[in-house]
C-alpha cells in the first residue's frame, strides 16, 4: 500500500536562484521506515515539510504529492493534523504549554477530541512513553532528551499514521539521542506507524531503515536499502559517504570482502570471520602519536571546586589538569557531569571557591578582566546563537574590532567571507557556528575553549571544523574542547581526558585512552577490539585489516 | 464580532455605572472592591474582542513572545530595579497595534505574578501595563516610525503620569482608612521616586533598544504577515 | 511543599472559597472578624508553606504596626485626642481604625499568599480554559517562555563574558545599561525566531483547524460538592447573622458579635481543618502498620 506518492516535485524559494527540490520522485509505503539523508542544504528538510500542508514553505512549485491516493493539498487541515505527525529539530521551541500534561493533550484539544476520550488517550501515551512519572511537572524542569520525547509523545497521542521527524536528535547528547531513536523504532515495529526521518548521526539508525533516500542539491541520488546505498555512495565517492556508520567505512576503506556490515555487532562478526583460523601478523597500529609529556603547559588547573548555589551540590570536585601548549585537548564524559562548568571555570566565567588556574604561566586571578580576554583566552559557547547581537554577521564581527584586515583574515580562516552580509539567523547550524567561531577568534586568543563544538553538525561541517582547528593549531594556538563526540575526539584530539563525578580521571593520547576503554570508546574500537589492540579510528582498523590480509597473501 | 461589540457597549454603559452606583451607596470600605470591579470590567471588552477574533497561531505566539520578553527582560540588565518591561510593552503596542499592546501588558503582568505571587495588585498591574501598551499603540501605531528620542520622552512621561500613578492606586485603596487628598498626595509622592526610576529605565530602553526592537518586529510582521489576519476580517 | 488536602480539591471549590475569604476580608471592618481572618489566614498559610512561611507572617507584623500608626496622621476624625501632630489631632478612634485597616491589609496579604499557592496556573486554566480559550492558551505559552527566556538571557551573558564582552560587577552604570540592551536585542531575536518554530508546532498539531476542547485535569467529587455547600451555608450564615457592623470614627461603635462570627471563623478554617484531618488520618494509618 502506497502512503505518500511524490510525483515530479520541483520547488524553488522566492529568494533563491535554483530549485531547492528538483524533480523529486518518491513513494513511501505504509509501515515503512525511511531514512532521508543528505548534506546541509540538500533539500531534505524542504522535502519533509512538503509532506504536511501547514508546514509547506512558500515558493514556486510544480508536481504533485498524493497521500493515500488523493492530492495532499486537498486534504482537510484538521485531518492532516491528526494523521500526519511532524517532529522538528528544536526540543525547546516546539513545546507550546508550560506543563507536561497540557503539552500531551494540546493536539487532542486542537482537534476537538471529546474530554473523556482525551483522558484515555493521554493516559495511554503517558504510559507507553514512560512519562507518567513527570506528568504534572513544568516542562522547564525537563532535560533536552525528555523534552524531545514529550514532543514525540504529544504527537503520537493524536494517533498519526505517518510520523515525520526532521533531525530530531541533533540537539541531544548521544545517550538521549539513541534512547529517542529506540523509541521511534519501537513505534514503527509495535504500532506499524510509517516513519520518515532525517538525521545527521547515522550510527544508531542506518541499520534500522528499510530504505535510505539520499538527496543532493535537491535531487534524489539514491533510493534503496541501506547496504546498497552504502555501495552506491562508495562507488560514486560521494561526500555523503563520510556520514555513514563506522562499520560501513571500515568495510570499504579496508576493501573488505563479503557482505557489508552496518552495526558494530555485524562488523565484529565480519572481522572475526575474515580472520578465522588464522594467525594475525600485526595486532597493533603503529601510527605516530605526539609526545606531550615534556611540552610546556599553556594552562594548569589545580584542585578546582565549584558549586552554583550555596546549598547545592558541588559540580566540580577537585578538577586538576595540565594542557600542553599547542595541543588539542579534549575532555569527554557523560551528560550533566560538569564538563561545560569546567570550561567556564578555566576561562574565569565561573569562580571556583577553591583551587587555582594558571594561564600562560600566570595565575588567572592576576589578570585584569580586559586583559584576560584579549590575546589570551576565549570560549566558544555551546549554542552559537548566544553570541549574535547584531543584524548581520559582518556587524557582529565589527563589534569585536575595527580592524577590517583582521576581520577579513579571520573570516577567511572560518570560511564565512561570503556570509558577512547575511542575518545570523538565516544561516544553517554549521554556518552559524563558524560565524560565532570567527567572532571568538577576533579576540586573538592563544588558548581557545570550545563547548560541544560538533553538536548538531553534519559530517561535512565536522570535517571543516577539524581543518580550521588544525590551521589554528599550526599557528600555535592551544585548543581545549569538551565533547560527547567520541569519534571526533579520537580522530583529531592530541590528548583526551575522561571527566566523571566532578573530576578529571585520566588523560592519555587518544589511542591509549580509547584503546583501554571498552564501553566509552569509538565504534571502530568496539568493533575491532576482539582482534586488534589499539585501533580507535576507521583508518586504524582499515590499515590493520589490510596489513593482515597482505600477510596472508 | 457584532455580538462582542454589543457586550462591550453594555459593559461600559450599564455594568460600570451600576457598579459605581452600588459602591457609592454602600457604607464603609467597599471602595476597594468597587474600584477593582470597575477595573476588571474595563478590561473585559479587550479580552472579549481578543477571544471572539479567534487569533491565529502565529499571532498568539508573537504576543506570547513579547509578554515573556517583557517579563524576562528584568534579568538582562544587572542593575537592581532597572526594568525594561514597560518599554517592551509600549514598543509592542507601537509595532503591532493598541490591542496587542494591551494584551501584552495585561497578560504579561498576570503571568509574571504566577512567579512572584498574585495579590490585590494584580488587576491594577494588568490595567496599568495594558493601558500603557494600548495608549502607545493609539499614539504611534501605523505611522512613520517615531524617533528614539521622541519614544524616550513619551515613555518617560507616560510612566511618571499614567502607568506609575495607576500602580500606586492599589496602595492607596488597600492601606488607607479614609480617602483624603492628603493621604493620596502622600502615597503618590512616595511612589514618585520609584516611578521616576521606572520612567528613567523605560526612557533609556527606548533610546537604546527602541529602534532595533521596532525593526525586528516590523521585519517579522512583514515576513510572516502576522497581524494581517485581523485586517482581513 | 507538603501535600495539602484543600489544594487537591477541584479548582472551582478553591476559587469559591478564596472569593469568599478575600471578599469578606476586604469588606468586614469588625475587629473580631478581622482578627479571625488574620488568625485563620496565618494558620493556613503556615500549613501550606511550612517553616518557610514564617518569614512572611512575621514580616507582616512591622507592616501592621506602621500602617496602624501612620493612618491617624491622615484621618483626623475622632473625639479622644491623644496628642497633636503638625497641628492635627491624633485620635484614639483613628488609631483603632488604623489598626483595623492594617489588620485587614495583613489578612488580605495572607489570603492572597494562600491563593497563589493553591490556585496554580493548572487550576486557572481548568477554570477558564473553556470560557476564554485563546487567553488561557496565551497565558500558558507565556508561562512556558518566561523561564526559557531567562535561561537564554543568562546564557548570552555568560557567552559574552567569555569573549571579554561581559558586564562584570565592576563596570559602570553606563556599560551595564549598554551591555544589557545589547543582550536584550539578541534575546529578542532568539525569542522571535523560536516563536516561529512554536507557531509551526501549534499549526502542525491542528491549532486553528476548528473547534477546540480542553483537557480536564480535575473532576468534581462528592467532597467538592459537600465543601461548596458548606461554604455557601457558612457564608450565608455570616451575612444573615449580622453583628458585623463596626464604625470607628467619629465615635467607636462596634456591634456585639453573635453566632455569625462562629460561622465566619468556621468558613475560614475549613481548609486548615481539612489539612489537619488528612494529616491525622495519615498518622493513624501509619501507626497501625
Amino acid at each position: 500500500m502506497v502512503h505518500f506518492h511524490i510525483q515530479n516535485l520541483t520547488f524553488q524559494y522566492p529568494n533563491k536562484n535554483r530549485p531547492t527540490l528538483d524533480s523529486v520522485e518518491l513513494t513511501i509505503e505504509k509501515g515503512e521506515f525511511v531514512l532521508v539523508c543528505g548534506q546541509s542544504g540538500s533539500g531534505k528538510t524542504t522535502l519533509l515539510r512538503h509532506l504536511k500542508s501547514v508546514l509547506t514553505p512558500h515558493g514556486s512549485r510544480s508536481g504533485e504529492i498524493l497521500f493515500d491516493g488523493a492530492p495532499l493539498a486537498e486534504m482537510d487541515l484538521r485531518e492532516q493534523a491528526g494523521r500526519i505527525g511532524f517532529v522538528m529539530q528544536d526540543p525547546e521551541d516546539q513545546l507550546v504549554t508550560d506543563k507536561v500534561w497540557h503539552e500531551l493533550s494540546f493536539g487532542l484539544e486542537s482537534l476537538g477530541t471529546e474530554p473523556k476520550i482525551m483522558r484515555l488517550r493521554v493516559a495511554e501515551m503517558a504510559s507507553y512513553f514512560g512519562i507518567q512519572g513527570w506528568f504534572h511537572r513544568d516542562v522547564a524542569s525537563l532535560s533536552g532528551g525528555q523534552k524531545q520525547l514529550l514532543n514525540l509523545a504529544s504527537i503520537m497521542a493524536m494517533q498519526p499514521q505517518v510520523l515525520i521527524l526532521d533531525e530530531p536528535t541533533s540537539q541531544l547528547d548521544p545517550i538521549a539521542a539513541s534512547d529517542f531513536l529506540n523509541t521511534v523504532a519501537k513505534i514503527n515495529t509495535e504500532l506499524g506507524t510509517t516513519i520518515i526521518i532525517t538525521e545527521h548521526r547515522l550510527e544508531d539508525i542506518y541499520h534500522r531503515a528499510d530504505r535510505v533516500v539520499v538527496m543532493d542539491e535537491g535531487k534524489v541520488i539514491a533510493n534503496a536499502e541501506p547496504r546498497k546505498v552504502g555501495k552506491l555512495l562508495w562507488q560514486q565517492s560521494h561526500p555523503m559517504f563520510a556520514a555513514l556508520p563506522t562499520p560501513v567505512h571500515v568495510f570499504y576503506a579496508a576493501e573488505g570482502e563479503g557482505e557489508c556490515p552496518l552495526t558494530v555487532r555485524e562488523g565484529r562478526r565480519w572481522l572475526t570471520r575474515s580472520f578465522e583460523n588464522r594467525q594475525l601478523t600485526c595486532l597493533e597500529t603503529d601510527g605516530e602519536e605526539g609526545q606531550w609529556e615534556d611540552a610546556p603547559p599553556a594552562l594548569i588547573a589545580k584542585e578546582l571546586w565549584f558549586r552554583y548555589e550555596r546549598n547545592e551540590e558541588d559540580v566540580l570536585r577537585g578538577v586538576s589538569l595540565t594542557v600542553p601548549k599547542g595541543s588539542l585537548f579534549a575532555i569527554v564524559g557523560g551528560n550533566g557531569a560538569g564538563k561545560s562548568t569546567t570550561l567556564k571555570a578555566l576561562c574565569g566565567v565561573c569562580k571556583p571557591y577553591r583551587g587555582t588556574v594558571e594561564v600562560l604561566g600566570r595565575p588567572l586571578k592576576s589578570y585584569q578582566p580586559g586583559q584576560l580576554y584579549r590575546r589570551c583566552l576565549a570560549m566558544l559557547p555551546q549554542d552559537p546563537k548566544s553570541l549574535f547581537v547584531k543584524a548581520t554577521v559582518g556587524e557582529d564581527l565589527e563589534e569585536m574590532t575595527g580592524d577590517r584586515d583582521q576581520i577579513a583574515g579571520i573570516a577567511r580562516i572560518c570560511g564565512v567571507t561570503h556570509l558577512l552580509e547575511a542575518h545570523p539567523y538565516d544561516l544553517s547550524g554549521g554556518e552559524q557556528q563558524r560565524a560565532a567561531l570567527a567572532k571568538v577568534l577576533l579576540t586573538q586568543p592563544q588558548i581557545l575553549l570550545l563547548d560541544e563544538p560538533t553538536k548538531g553538525l553534519d559530517s561535512f561541517y565536522k570535517k571543516q571544523l577539524a581543518q580550521t582547528l588544525a590551521e589554528l593549531k599550526a599557528q600555535g594556538m592551544t585548543v581545549i574542547l569538551v565533547s560527547h563526540d567520541v569519534e571526533f575526539c579520537a580522530e583529531y584530539a592530541d590528548l583526551v581526558s575522561m571527566f566523571f563525578d566532578g573530576q578529571i580521571l585520566a588523560t592519555h593520547t587518544p589511542r591509549k585512552f580509547f584503546g583501554q576503554n571498552s564501553f566509552y570508546t569509538t565504534a571502530a574500537n568496539r568493533m575491532s577490539r576482539c582482534l586488534f589492540q589499539n585501533a580507535v579510528t576507521t583508518e586504524d582498523v582499515a590499515r590493520l585489516y589490510r596489513k593482515n590480509q597482505e600477510g596472508r597473501r | 464580532m457584532r455580538r462582542s461589540k454589543a457586550v462591550s457597549l453594555l459593559i461600559f454603559l450599564a455594568a460600570i455605572p451600576a457598579t459605581l452606583w452600588l459602591g457609592m451607596r454602600l457604607e464603609g470600605r467597599w471602595y476597594y472592591l468597587t474600584c477593582t470591579l470597575v477595573i476588571i470590567e474595563t478590561m473585559l471588552p479587550f479580552f472579549l474582542a481578543f477571544e471572539t477574533r479567534k487569533p491565529q497561531a502565529r499571532e498568539l505566539v508573537l504576543l506570547a513572545v513579547m509578554c515573556a520578553l517583557a517579563v524576562a527582560s528584568r534579568v538582562v540588565v544587572l542593575i537592581p530595579n532597572f526594568k525594561p518591561t514597560t518599554a517592551i510593552i509600549m514598543l509592542t503596542g507601537i509595532a503591532l497595534g493598541p490591542e496587542a499592546g494591551f494584551m501584552t501588558g495585561a497578560i504579561g503582568a498576570f503571568a509574571s505574578n504566577f512567579f512572584f505571587g498574585q495579590g490585590p495588585w494584580t488587576p491594577w498591574q494588568m490595567m496599568a501595563y495594558g493601558f500603557g501598551g494600548f495608549l502607545a499603540g493609539i499614539v504611534f501605531h501605523g505611522k512613520k516610525r517615531p524617533k528614539p528620542v521622541l519614544l524616550a520622552v513619551y515613555g518617560f512621561f507616560m510612566i511618571l503620569l499614567v502607568v506609575g500613578p495607576l500602580l500606586d492606586c492599589c496602595t492607596l485603596f488597600t492601606t488607607g482608612s479614609r480617602l483624603t487628598w492628603r493621604f493620596a498626595a502622600t502615597v503618590f509622592s512616595l511612589g514618585f521616586f520609584y516611578n521616576l526610576k521606572h520612567a528613567l529605565a523605560c526612557a533609556v530602553t527606548m533610546l537604546l533598544a527602541g529602534k532595533p526592537l521596532l525593526e525586528k518586529l516590523e521585519r517579522l510582521v512583514k515576513k510572516y504577515g502576522m497581524m494581517d489576519a485581523r485586517k482581513e476580517r | 511543599m507538603a501535600s495539602d488536602a484543600f489544594s487537591n480539591c477541584h479548582p472551582a471549590t478553591n476559587a469559591v472559597f478564596f472569593a469568599g475569604a478575600i471578599g469578606f476580608t476586604v469588606v468586614l471592618q469588625h475587629p473580631l472578624y478581622i482578627a479571625a481572618s488574620c488568625v485563620a489566614g496565618a494558620t493556613y498559610y503556615l500549613l501550606l508553606k511550612g517553616r518557610r512561611g514564617m518569614g512572611m507572617v512575621l514580616g507582616l507584623i512591622p507592616v501592621f504596626a506602621v500602617l496602624s500608626l501612620v493612618n491617624p496622621l491622615f484621618n483626623t476624625y475622632g473625639q479622644r485626642v491623644l496628642f497633636t501632630v503638625w497641628g492635627n489631632p491624633y485620635t484614639l478612634e483613628a488609631l483603632c481604625y488604623g489598626m483595623a485597616i492594617a489588620g485587614m491589609f495583613a489578612a488580605m496579604m495572607l489570603w492572597f499568599g494562600c491563593y497563589s499557592a493553591v490556585l496554580t496556573s493548572d487550576k486557572f486554566i481548568c477554570l477558564f480554559g473553556r470560557l476564554i480559550p485563546a487567553i488561557s492558551l496565551l497565558l500558558v505559552m507565556v508561562l512556558r517562555m518566561i523561564p526559557n527566556l531567562q535561561r537564554r538571557a543568562r546564557q548570552i551573558l555568560g557567552a559574552r563574558a567569555a569573549i571579554g564582552k561581559g558586564i562584570s560587577g565592576a563596570a559602570g552604570t553606563k556599560e551595564k545599561v549598554a551591555g544589557g540592551m545589547r543582550v536584550l536585542s539578541a534575546l529578542t531575536d532568539w525569542a522571535l525566531e523560536g516563536g516561529i518554530v512554536t507557531g509551526d508546532s501549534m499549526r502542525s498539531r491542528g491549532y486553528g483547524s476548528g473547534k477546540r476542547t480542553s483537557f480536564r485535569l480535575y473532576r468534581m467529587t462528592v467532597q467538592d460538592w459537600a465543601l461548596m455547600a458548606a461554604f455557601a451555608a457558612l457564608a450565608a450564615a455570616t451575612i444573615l447573622a449580622g453583628g458585623t457592623e463596626a464604625a470607628y470614627t467619629p465615635t467607636l461603635s462596634i456591634a456585639a458579635p453573635g453566632w455569625g462570627l462562629a460561622a465566619y471563623g468556621l468558613y475560614l478554617l475549613l481548609p486548615s481543618m481539612l489539612h489537619g484531618k488528612e494529616t491525622l488520618q495519615w498518622f493513624i494509618s501509619i501507626s497501625k502498620i
